[in-house]
This record gives C-alpha cells, structure tokens and sequence, in this order.
C-alpha cells in the first residue's frame, strides 16, 4: 500500500499539487483524470521521486526494479530500438531475447534495428512501455500512455496493461484526459482538478453520478 | 607554381624541420584534445544533466573561462611551471607537456560548455525516462555518452581545432624551439615576422591540409558511429 500523507508541491508561488490523504492498495487499476495543469503528472512524479514535495511525504513506495514509470513523451536513444529496450535488463543473460519479447508484444519487432530516434511519438509510446513491461514489475506509473497513439495502438496498449494486471495482480496507475479509457482500465477513479483530489470512487459509479459540480462540468465535456 | 614547390619541398625534402613541426603539432593538440575531452565531456554532462544548488554560478564560471584569452592561459601555467612558481619543480616549462597544460586549460572550459548546452536540451526527458526504469544516479551517465556518440565528435572535433589553431599560449610556455616546441602556428607567426611570406604561406596551406584530413577522419568516424 502506497499512502500519500500531506503532500504539498509548489512551483514558485504557484501551488501544483496538494493532496491532504490519497492511499493506492496493491492489486487495483487507479486512473488518475483531469483537464491539462490539475496535476496529474506531478502526481506520478511525487510517487517515482523525481519531483520532491516542498511539504509531507510518500509512503511504503520504494523505489526498485520492481517499480517502472513511463512518462508520457518518453526519451528514444539514438541507438537501436532493441538496445533502447534492453538496456533496461541489465547484465541478464539473454536479455536481447527478453527485449525482443517485450518489443514483440507492443508491435515493435519490425523495428528493432531501427535508431530509436527516428521512431515517431506513437511508437516511442509503445518502445516506452516495452522499456517497463521487459522486467517483471509491480507496479506501474503510466503518464497518459496513449496520449500519442493511434486507436489500435491505443487497443494494444490496453489489452498489454490489462493482459500484465490479470498476471501480476500488481499495483496499475496511470493517468488520462479519457474518461472512457478509465471506464476500460480502472478500479478506481482519482478526479484532480487544480492540484487537489475533488473526487474518488469506481468509475461506473462515479460517471454516472458525480456529486461535485466540478466533476459534473469535467464529464459533460466527454461522451462516454 | 613556386608555392606548390616550396610546400612538396617543404614536405619531402631533405629538411626535417617541417616534419618534426608537423609531429610536435600533432602530439601537442592530439593529447590536449583528449585530455581536455576526458576532462570536459563527463564534467559538460554533470552540468547539464542535474540540477543543483551552485549550478548557475558553475554555468557562469564555465562560460566566462570560455572568453579565457589564450595569452592569459599562457601566462598563468608559466607562472606556474616557472622556477620560482607552485609546479616550478616538475621543469616542464618550455616543453610540449607545458604547451598541452596551457591547451587543456584552454579548450576544457570550451568543451565542458558544448557538452552542458547540448545535454541539458534534453536532460530532463532522459533523466525522467531513465529513472523510470530504474537507472539513476552515475550509471545515467553511460546513456548520455552512448546517446551523444556523435555530436561529442564534433566537439572534440571543435576542441581539436581550437587547439591546433592556438598560437599564443604555446608561444609562451613553449617558447618556439627549433625542433622541440615549434609548432605550426608559432612558425608561420616567426617565418612572418623574419619576412619570409612564402615559407608562411606554404605552412599555413600545409596547417589547413592537416586540418582537412583529420576532419575527413572524423567524419568518417561519425558516419560509421551514426549507422552503427
């Protein structure tokens, strides 16, 4: 269990993020939903580390191979798209064959000797997913994961993160503009709106009813 | 026609001067050239890859030796290597070792700069992408290395240049002696001021040749690296 205590993320004067109590169990699909700047991403990033809060703290997450984030443009290295995902294997024996599985899975096999540079930013999506599902893991931080997609990419995408959650009963969160991405994927729906949680709950339910009228304004913009 | 026969002249004949300039030259900015990458590149993705308290006055600091006079580096490592200087003991002055000394601490800031600007574009998308899959820390600097293979060439590159070219400092802590620390640029700056133009000329033309064939080299280099 994952548990957020006080969290307050402020840039400048500009407060960013600030989460009172929010708390993710093991085993459950989180989708994280909010217009652009209600601090979705510097959410993920408070959990992963790479933002520190100016005030409270994260708690029970830590930090190991067993804990993958992929960003939402992900970084291609210049060299091959096979080495841009093994790299991520270590000193593994045969980690081009583990690279090549997880390169495989997201569609990528036809590309493995491609530079990852070149890659277009759908297929840097999927090379970023494949970066994080090449090891075992348990939990995920995904930042919108297809925002740059296609919507067979996007299939694709969610039937590998639904595929790796039926296997590993781990901890899924990602993030999404798509409400009915997180009708596909989530457990439970976290709705951020200027960096504070306004509401929470399972998704089915709380689209369906949403008490706060911020929720309700947010929603009337998407047919689900 | 009298120019293309001083150069071959020059070249091949039976005086070895320009050879031992020509080899002088090419220890002298081969080995500043990697030392001051040694130096330079790694310190170059430190900068421009983290953030840290101090991080803007280093980034000025670097910038600022940038503008370092070349006669200025000249003077501090004499002073330095001098007799009566901190280094006085090593009696490196007036040696190429002494003129490589002067060119690190010229072309280091020079790289170092290069290097923190053309890593710190993308710093922050490579840091975040790397620490989502559990790299962080020193071992992010291999990645960097392996991602900038080929504009760190045409930094080095860039450095070899500046150091080929550089002629005050050497002059300084080199001094231009004859078969032991004349260098290209310190003997057409002599063979000008002795009147001698030709000879000048046929140095300088001789100096650019180098120039392009060690450019050729690297791009070479660079192609292979980029398609590999």
């Amino acid at each position: 269990m994952i548990e957020l205590k006080n969290v307050l993320v402020k840039a400048k004067e500009r407060l960013i993020l600030d989460i009172p109590h929010l708390r993710f169990e093991k085993g459950k699909r989180y989708g994280i939903i909010g217009e652009n700047g209600s601090g979705k991403t510097t959410l993920l990033r408070v959990l992963m580390g790479t933002v520190l809060p100016s005030q409270g703290s994260v708690e029970g997450l830590k930090l190991d191979n067993n804990v993958g984030y992929l960003p939402q443009s992900p970084y291609a290295f210049s060299f091959s798209v096979l080495r841009n995902v093994s790299m991520t294997l270590g000193q593994t024996q045969n980690r081009d064959e583990l690279a090549m599985e997880a390169l495989n899975k997201v569609g990528l096999r036809s590309l493995t000797e491609a530079r990852g540079n070149t890659l277009s930013g759908g297929e840097r999506q999927r090379l970023g997913l494949a970066r994080v599902l090449a090891v075992p893991r348990e939990v995920l931080l995904l930042d919108e994961p297809t925002s740059a997609t296609d919507i067979r990419g996007m299939d694709l995408i969610e039937a590998l993160l639904l595929a790796w959650f039926q296997k590993t009963k781990g901890l899924l969160i990602f993030t999404t503009h798509a409400p009915a991405q997180a009708l596909r994927l989530a457990d439970e729906v976290i709705f951020l709106e200027a960096g504070k949680v306004v509401e929470t709950g399972a998704p089915q339910h709380l689209f369906a009813n949403p008490r706060q009228p911020k929720t309700q304004a947010f929603l009337s913009h998407w047919s689900i | 026609m009298e120019l293309i026969n001083t150069i071959t002249d020059l070249l091949f004949g039976s005086d070895p001067e320009l050879r031992q300039i020509i080899a002088v030259t090419l220890r002298m900015s081969l080995f500043s050239t990697l030392f001051s990458s040694l130096i330079g590149i790694p310190a170059g993705i430190l900068l421009g890859a983290n953030n840290f308290r101090g991080k803007r006055v280093l980034t000025r600091l670097v910038n600022t030796l940038l503008g370092l006079p070349p006669v200025v580096a000249g003077l501090i490592v004499f002073l330095l290597l001098s007799r009566s200087g901190s280094l006085g003991n090593l009696k490196l002055l007036y040696t190429v070792n002494a003129m490589v000394v002067a060119q690190v601490l010229l072309i280091t800031p020079y790289i170092t700069a290069m290097t923190a600007n053309l890593v710190g574009v993308n710093a922050a998308t490579i840091n975040e992408t790397l620490a989502g899959v559990g790299i962080r820390g020193t071992k992010r600097l291999k990645y960097f290395l392996l991602d900038f293979r080929v504009p760190f060439l045409t930094i080095v590159l860039a450095g070899f240049g500046r150091s080929i070219a550089e002629v005050g400092a050497v002059q300084m802590v080199g001094g231009n002696i004859q078969y032991k620390t004349r260098v290209m640029t310190t003997a057409i700056m002599m063979q000008t001021n002795m009147g001698r133009f030709e000879f000048a000329i046929a140095l300088g033309i001789v100096l650019l040749l180098i120039s392009l064939l060690i450019n050729s080299v690297v791009f070479r280099v660079q192609k292979v690296t980029a398609d590999d």
